[in-house]
């Protein structure tokens, strides 16, 4: 249960996916586990990509290059898609089902392809994998800025991590803002039960 | 004040590489900081603003990296245990006092943080800021984690303060945004004594004869401290066998993922501390080699000064460097290295299975180049939009554009196009008076925070030398493009008591600038209205364009929309404003076009520009 892991996290800026990143890294370090995490900041805070990673069980660089993510956690539908050429043999990914929009596709110029297109790439590019409407579920958790932590729930869930999902509540409790603890708690669940339903 | 850089000793932290360096600081008994921010190096000077309250240090967001640079020279002249940080590009403005104040040295100590960028992640040029440690005389410390980010700041300015010399903190992209555990050291229950300032002109008024005595002043310095860099704890060696790795900054973390602990046969000498050179523990390190691996990225640098002391030695090895999958461009990685260590005589051949595996995706490079883009954009309701809409309206083609730093630097985009050169921050003016000089028509764009860090000296050359130019200084009130730092012109209700607002127009109007005219962003008949004016005349002219930066209103100044905008007839003008203004919360689907109430910031910009767009009252977005 202990080897060492590289996980790949990307979503769109706004997202709060930064947030989520520092929190997971977090969860490892309270584990008592070796962690690493990176991120890109500058121009993509403007609507663009946002690209981090968290790195446990002994890495010290914070980057992760095309074929090395054993997991890959997609805030966004076609972001996920775009991260794959990262992942790693025997790999996973967890992702949104739900889309945001780039102004090419907005405007009607250029043509996503559509989640069961993804869906069927993913499926044949990683050993496994999860889409969940996050968004829907995290107004159904109580607020939509929780939808990172569905997410993250998942993964806790999943049994790829060298700890529990207890240890994701933990740390939602210890570093999140009071207001905002109990709909990322619910959120959480949510995550975790879709991964015990094999519902995603 | 509960911030986590403020914990006990024996406490561990995760940090980013920027935080870590404030916790350092902290550590050795800081007495002032100044900086200017800029990516990567703006949240240390965001961390200490924060922590500035706690009266530990005194700290200033400076106008430029020159000011920053003289003003924490000042403070440790008069004593102080100072700090300054800046981005790499930073420190070319900031040279100038830099490649002086190492001769006259600073008693109370001074520490240089400056933040490289390889790969360009947000710069325009990814230059090698060691070359400075050389240049300036300067000893240079690189971390490659969190840790050491808070472990070397304290060193470094513990060495500044003692040997009177300012060093350097060099850290690229990948160390200041990385996140690591920190283990906390003590915080001194005082900031460190001033040094008392002893009037002595002989050193500290460099005429030429001080100079040329202080020059060698600075060079046994220099030497000193190599003593104390061949013993450093930065500086470590471990392994045994005929092939060397000397390994700096982030390729040390590279190097430990490429190896994962299969270093059989191989010596690593990790250079924590790399200037000056510690040369008798290299030479001993390089003695018995076959074979030295050169890792750092960026420059050649070590690579040169290891094969001039290997030729000064007479020593046999062979020293690789640049080459292969090593180069001066962009970013080492793990992979990359991997594959330069793999190289080496009798290690095994790793290359082909650390290649990346291009059939583990089932999608093709032309499946990835053919997703739609998410180009970085001006946000919805950002006024640069506006103003850049009016000003090609109004000039189309027919001028040059001449940009500057900043987040209206995005203005280089379609259908926007308002960026046809640029060098440097407060470029603008100054390229642009130049440009002009040839017959051309030129419209110069620059931001509050750009104007007043260097743009006030090309405004008052333009002046003095009767250039052709209009200007058009974007006002958003704010340092938006690096997370909304203060700047002289932001209001003085944000800045708070400890600073004073400077008044923009006033100042363009005291450069001598005598046409000047003010407007807001987001009054599109008062921008073409002072634009189409401008255009018939001559000489220097300044538009002021005011409106506040839309996430730094929202988010500081508290402001919401109280309308939006939404289509209301599905018409020509609309699809032509969709066209032109290009705002990302406009969209198209089968039901035709639309506004996306989430993202509408109520700016009303689009209803001035088509009559078929409606308002509809906007709860907050």
């Amino acid at each position: 249960m202990n080897r060492p892991l590289r996980i790949f996290l990307t979503g769109v800026g706004g997202q709060g996916s930064l947030t989520a990143t520092t929190l997971l890294a977090r969860t490892v370090m309270d584990q008592g586990l070796e962690v690493v995490s990176g991120e890109i900041h500058g121009m993509a805070q403007r609507g663009g990509v946002v690209e981090s990673t968290v790195l446990l069980g002994g890495f010290h660089s914070p980057t992760i290059g095309h074929g090395e993510a054993d997991i890959i956690l997609g805030f966004e539908a076609l972001e996920s898609l775009r991260a794959l050429p990262y992942l790693a043999p025997n790999s996973f990914v967890f992702s949104s089902s739900e889309f945001i929009s780039p102004p090419g596709v907005s405007m009607g110029r250029d043509k996503s392809p559509d989640l069961a297109t993804i869906k069927d790439i993913v499926g044949k590019s990683a050993q496994g994998s999860c889409f969940l409407p996050i968004n829907a579920l995290a107004r159904q958790a109580g607020a939509v800025q929780s939808a990172n932590s569905v997410l993250l729930g998942a993964l806790g869930a999943s049994g790829l991590l060298p700890f529990g999902p207890g240890a994701m509540r933990a740390a939602v409790e210890k570093y999140l803002p009071p207001q905002s603890i109990k709909a990322n708690l619910r959120a959480l669940e949510l995550g975790e039960a879709a991964v015990a339903g094999q519902n995603c | 004040m509960n911030s986590p850089l403020l914990a006990a000793e024996g406490t561990r932290h995760l940090l980013l590489g920027n935080e870590a360096v404030v916790r350092g600081a902290l550590e050795a008994g800081l007495n002032f900081a100044s900086c200017y921010p800029g990516t990567p190096s703006s949240e240390i000077p965001d961390n200490f603003r924060l922590l500035a309250p706690g009266g530990r240090f005194v700290f200033e967001y400076s106008t430029n990296e020159k000011v920053a640079m003289e003003c924490a020279a000042g403070a440790a002249l008069s004593g102080a245990m100072s700090l300054v940080t800046m981005k790499h590009v930073g420190l070319n403005v900031a040279a100038d006092p830099l490649l002086t104040m190492t001769y006259t040295g600073l008693p109370g100590g001074l520490l240089i943080v400056s933040a490289d960028d390889p790969g360009c992640h947000s710069s325009q040029n990814e230059q090698d800021n060691r070359i400075y440690a050389r240049f300036a005389g300067l000893p240079c410390f690189e971390p490659a984690n969190a840790q050491e980010c808070k472990d070397m700041t304290r060193e470094a300015l513990l060495l500044s303060r003692a040997s009177q010399q300012p060093v350097m903190l060099r850290t690229t992209t990948r160390i200041a945004h990385l996140r690591g555990p920190v283990l906390f050291g003590p915080l001194p229950d005082n900031p460190a004594p001033l040094v008392p300032f002893v009037r002595s002109p002989g050193r500290f008024v460099p005429i030429p004869a001080v100079a040329r005595a202080r020059h060698k002043v600075l060079a046994a310095n220099i030497e000193e401290i190599r003593a104390g860099v061949e013993i450093s704890p930065f500086n470590k060696t471990r392994g045994a066998g005929k092939n060397g790795i000397i390994v700096s900054g982030v390729s040390r973390a590279y190097l430990h993922d490429a190896l994962l602990d299969n270093e059989k046969g191989l010596k690593i000498f990790e250079l924590g501390m790399s200037w000056p050179l510690p040369e008798k523990a290299l030479a001993d390190f390089m003695r018995d080699l076959k074979v030295l691996l050169v890792l750092e990225e960026g420059e050649p640098l070590l690579e040169r000064d290891l094969s001039a002391l290997a030729h000064k030695l007479s020593l046999s090895v062979e020293i690789r460097g640049k080459e292969g999958p090593l180069g001066i461009f962009g970013e080492y990685s793990t992979r990359s290295i991997a594959q330069a260590a793999a190289a080496l005589p009798g290690r095994q051949k790793q290359a082909e299975q650390n290649a990346p595996n291009k059939n583990l995706t089932a999608l093709t490079d032309t499946d990835l180049a053919s997703l739609p883009g998410r180009p970085p954009n001006l946000c919805p309701g950002c006024a640069h939009r506006s103003a850049f809409y009016a000003v090609r309206k109004v000039f189309g083609d027919e001028a040059y554009y001449s940009s500057d730093i900043g987040c209206y630097t995005l203005g280089i985009l379609p259908p926007l196009k308002t960026a046809d050169f640029l060098f440097c921050m407060g470029s603008s003016i100054s390229a642009g008076s130049g440009f002009a000089r040839f017959g051309k028509t030129v419209v110069a764009f620059i931001g509050d925070s750009t104007f007043f860090h260097s743009g006030m000296t090309g405004l008052v050359n333009a002046v003095f030398n009767r250039h052709n130019i209009l200007v058009v200084i974007l006002d958003n009130g704010t340092t938006a493009m690096t997370g909304h730092q203060p700047n002289p012109g932001m209001n003085q209700e944000v800045l708070g008591s400890g600073c004073v607002h400077v008044d923009i127009e006033t100042v363009v109007k005291g450069c001598g600038v005598g046409r000047v005219a003010k407007v807001r962003g987001f009054n599109q008949k008062a921008l073409t209205a002072r634009l189409t004016e401008m255009k018939e005349e001559t000489g220097v002219r300044v538009l002021i364009v005011e409106e506040p930066c839309v996430l730094y209103a929202r988010r500081v100044l508290k402001k919401g929309r109280e309308m939006r905008s939404s289509v209301a007839r599905q018409d020509e003008s609309v699809r032509k404003c969709f066209e032109t203004l290009a705002c990302p919360a406009f969209f198209r689907n089968e039901t035709g076009m639309g506004i996306n109430p989430d993202l509408c910031a109520g700016c009303m910009v689009c209803m001035q520009i088509s009559p078929s767009f409606a308002a509809v009252k906007g709860e907050k977005p």
